[in-house]
C-alpha cells in the first residue's frame, strides 16, 4: 500500500528558482533580509545547544591571546599561564588537558 | 518568515535588552552572550552576563566561563602594567621633558585606571565563584 516516491530534478530546480524569486521579491518589497535573518536565528539556536564547543574554543583562544615576548621560550609562557590561572582550578585543568592533547597529537 | 525576522529585529532593538537585564531568558543564553563578550574583550558585558546567569544557577559551565573571564582580566591587567612600566622607563631615559610630562602623566593615569577596573571585575567574579562553592546543591 506504500506509494512509490519519484524524485524530479527539474521539479526541484523549479521549486528552488521559485523560492529564490519569492525571497528576492519579498526582500525588495519589505526591505528585510529573510535568509540572513533565518540563518541568524538558526545559528543562535545552535550556539545555545553547542555551548560546550564554544567553551572549548574560548579556552583555546585564551591561550592564543596570551602575549608572548619575542625573546621568551615556551617555559616562560607556561609560567605566565600558570601564574595567571591561580585560584582557577577548572580552567587550569582545561589547560592541562589541552597541553596533553597537543603532546599526544605530536607523538602521533 | 517575514514575521519571524521582523519580530527578531524588533526584539533585539527594543525590549530585548530590558528582558535580558531581568534575567528571564534561559541560562545558556547568558553564557552564550558572556562568551561573545569575552571574545570581543568586552569584559564589562561578560561580567554582566555572568552575573545574570549566576542568579539562575552556578553550574560547571558557568564556573568555567567565569574563570575564563578572570584569566582574561589578568592578562589584560598585566599588559597595562607592562605599558605603565614602559612609560616610567621612558621618562627616566628621556629625563622628563617638560612638554611631555603632562602626556606621560595622563597616559599613566589611564593605564592605572584600566588596571583598577580590571581588578574590580576580577574580584567581583572571584567573589561569585567562591559563593558558588559555598552554596550547597547549586553546582551540577
Amino acid at each position: 500500500m506504500t506509494a512509490e516516491r519519484k524524485l524530479s530534478i527539474p521539479g526541484g530546480l523549479t521549486g528552488a528558482l521559485v523560492g529564490l524569486a519569492a525571497e528576492l521579491a519579498l526582500e525588495e518589497i519589505t526591505g528585510m533580509e529573510l535568509v540572513n535573518g533565518l540563518l541568524a536565528i538558526i545559528g543562535a539556536g545552535f550556539g545555545l545547544i553547542r555551548i560546550d564547543r564554544r567553551i572549548y574554543e574560548a579556552t583555546v583562544n585564551l591561550i592564543k591571546r596570551v602575549p608572548v615576548e619575542p625573546n621568551s621560550d615556551y617555559r616562560d609562557v607556561l609560567q605566565q599561564i600558570d601564574e595567571m590561572s591561580l585560584e582557577l582550578p577548572e580552567l587550569r585543568e582545561s589547560f592541562v588537558k589541552l597541553v596533553q592533547a597537543g603532546m599526544e597529537a605530536q607523538k602521533a | 518568515m517575514v514575521g519571524l525576522n521582523a519580530l527578531s529585529k524588533f526584539f533585539r532593538k527594543t525590549i530585548g535588552p530590558r528582558i535580558e537585564a531581568l534575567g528571564l531568558l534561559p541560562h545558556r543564553y547568558y553564557l552564550h552572550r558572556a562568551l561573545d563578550a569575552l571574545e570581543q574583550d568586552n569584559i564589562d558585558e561578560a561580567v554582566r552576563m555572568l552575573t545574570l546567569a549566576g542568579n539562575d544557577k552556578k553550574d560547571s559551565r558557568w564556573r568555567l566561563i567565569c574563570q575564563q573571564v578572570i584569566f582574561r582580566c589578568r592578562v589584560l591587567a598585566a599588559q597595562h602594567e607592562k605599558q605603565l612600566r614602559r612609560f616610567e622607563t621612558e621618562m627616566e631615559i628621556f629625563g622628563k621633558p617638560a612638554e611631555l610630562v603632562g602626556t606621560y602623566l595622563r597616559l599613566q593615569n589611564a593605564e592605572e585606571r584600566a588596571q583598577d577596573i580590571l581588578r574590580s571585575y576580577e574580584s567581583s567574579l572571584l567573589n561569585q565563584l567562591s559563593s558558588s562553592k559555598s552554596a550547597p546543591g547549586r553546582a551540577d
